[in-house]
């Protein structure tokens, strides 16, 4: 039951993404909801099936449409995955703050792998609109990760399995 | 052997991780192995038709709008149209007197694009036609403003499109009046630079940018941008010109692509 409940949410999260995402584009830069969803399935279920569902929203995410660099999305969202699962169970082993800047430097490390693969001639000419561009991706997908945080603190997420 | 299945049973985290991590850059690095691209063409079908009833009513909320700019643009081009016949007439009769070949035309295919992908950069859009209808891999996509990219993936009903700020996309252009020839890449937001510029071109800012016709994706003189700024590359012979595009790549919804190139005088 449980994972039929995770896939049923993973393809709404898709769907989500795939439909949503054209009309909350800001110049361009668009919300990632498959992070923010993966981000907490690492942390609630562990890393094993973060990966395996990473993986699989990725692929689909590249094959509803990706000019160059098809591969990139499962990459990203992969290693994503397997960072925020060790996370998993960790909050009250670790200090909170640690724990709070552990999943915020996960997320910034997936959105800096994706602007580094897709701007590197950006990152070679002009290091500064690079860092904006990450910047700003950065930070429009954690203005929705804060919202979802609203209603699903990230604190309950880590220990949900081991209460 | 039982050590074996425990020991893969224990780390079964970090063999899924590799296996993940492996499977993902070999996709990465078969990106236009054919056996990828008919996968893509073929999910590029099914995606085009889930989101098809999609683009349709966010073409319906636009329809309005469009009939009004449109009606507008009528009186201006039937204006246009009878001073531009006039000298159509002269041109010919200049042409004939100097014996040059008429100017060939393009055969376009008229495309709505159904999908912009869902990557958080916007680097394709999906179309609603494909292989039945002509298209190929490698054809230009153009709106009246100018280029917009060209094709990827082509499936039966439906086409990916590179866009023009897809960070490995690179166009020949030429910059008029000059003709100075260069290689066109996307910066960011509206933004393109044209390299491989001698250092010595007579370029101004406001010069239009056009295709230079050196490849055979992209017909001569397509219309891409404007320059907006020009500056010299330190350490090198090049002009870097820095180039607004003039379509608006964000709120596409048809697009032409260029089927094939026909030439008038045969």
């Amino acid at each position: 039951m449980k994972l039929i409940n995770t896939l049923l949410l993973a393809t709404f999260v898709f769907f989500i993404q795939f439909f949503l995402v054209d009309l909350l584009s800001l110049k361009m830069i668009r919300p990632d909801f498959l992070v923010i969803y993966i981000f907490y399935i690492s942390l609630v279920f562990g890393k094993a099936p973060g990966i395996l569902i990473g993986f699989s929203l990725g692929l689909l995410s590249d094959l509803s449409g990706v000019g160059s660099l098809f591969g990139l999305a499962p990459l990203t969202l992969s290693v994503t995955a397997y960072l925020s699962g060790l996370l998993h169970g960790k909050y009250e082993r670790i200090l909170p703050y640690v724990f709070h800047s552990a999943w915020i430097s996960i997320i910034a490390s997936h959105f800096l792998l994706i602007s580094y693969f897709r701007f590197q001639t950006i990152f070679l000419d002009d290091p500064i609109a690079f860092w904006m561009r990450w910047f700003m991706s950065f930070s429009y997908t954690m203005l929705f990760f804060l919202i979802v945080q609203f209603f699903y603190p990230v604190k309950e997420a880590s220990h949900a399995e081991i209460t | 052997m039982r050590n074996l299945y425990l020991s893969l049973l224990k780390n079964k985290d970090h063999l899924i991780f590799l296996i993940a991590i492996t499977l993902s850059l070999s996709l990465l690095l078969k990106n236009d192995s054919p056996d990828v691209l008919l996968i893509r063409g073929k999910f590029s079908d099914y995606f085009s038709f889930i989101s098809s009833p999609f683009s349709w009513a966010k073409s319906m909320i636009q329809l309005q709008e469009e009939t009004q700019y449109l009606r507008d643009i009528n009186i201006q081009l039937t204006l246009e149209m009878e001073a531009m016949l006039m000298a159509q007439r002269e041109n010919n009769d200049l042409r004939d007197l100097l014996g040059f070949k008429q100017n060939s035309n393009l055969q376009l295919l008229a495309a709505r694009v159904v999908n912009m992908g869902s990557s958080s950069n916007l680097s394709s859009i999906t179309l609603d036609v494909g292989s039945n209808h002509g298209v190929k891999v490698n054809q230009a996509v153009l709106v009246p403003e100018g280029v917009v990219g060209k094709t990827v993936v082509v499936g039966k009903t439906s086409t990916v499109v590179q866009i023009i700020k897809d960070g490995n996309y690179r166009l020949s252009v030429k910059i008029l009046p000059s003709g100075n020839a260069g290689i066109l890449q996307f910066i960011t937001n509206d933004y393109c630079e044209v390299r491989e510029l001698q250092k010595n071109s007579t370029i101004s800012v406001g010069d239009k940018v056009v295709t230079s016709g050196f490849s055979r994706i992209y017909p001569e003189n397509l219309p891409v941008g404007e320059v907006v700024e020009i500056a010299d590359d330190r350490g090198s012979f090049q002009t870097i010109a820095k180039v607004l595009i003039k379509a608006d790549l964000g709120s596409l919804l048809n697009v032409f692509i260029v089927l094939e190139e026909i030439d008038e005088a045969n």
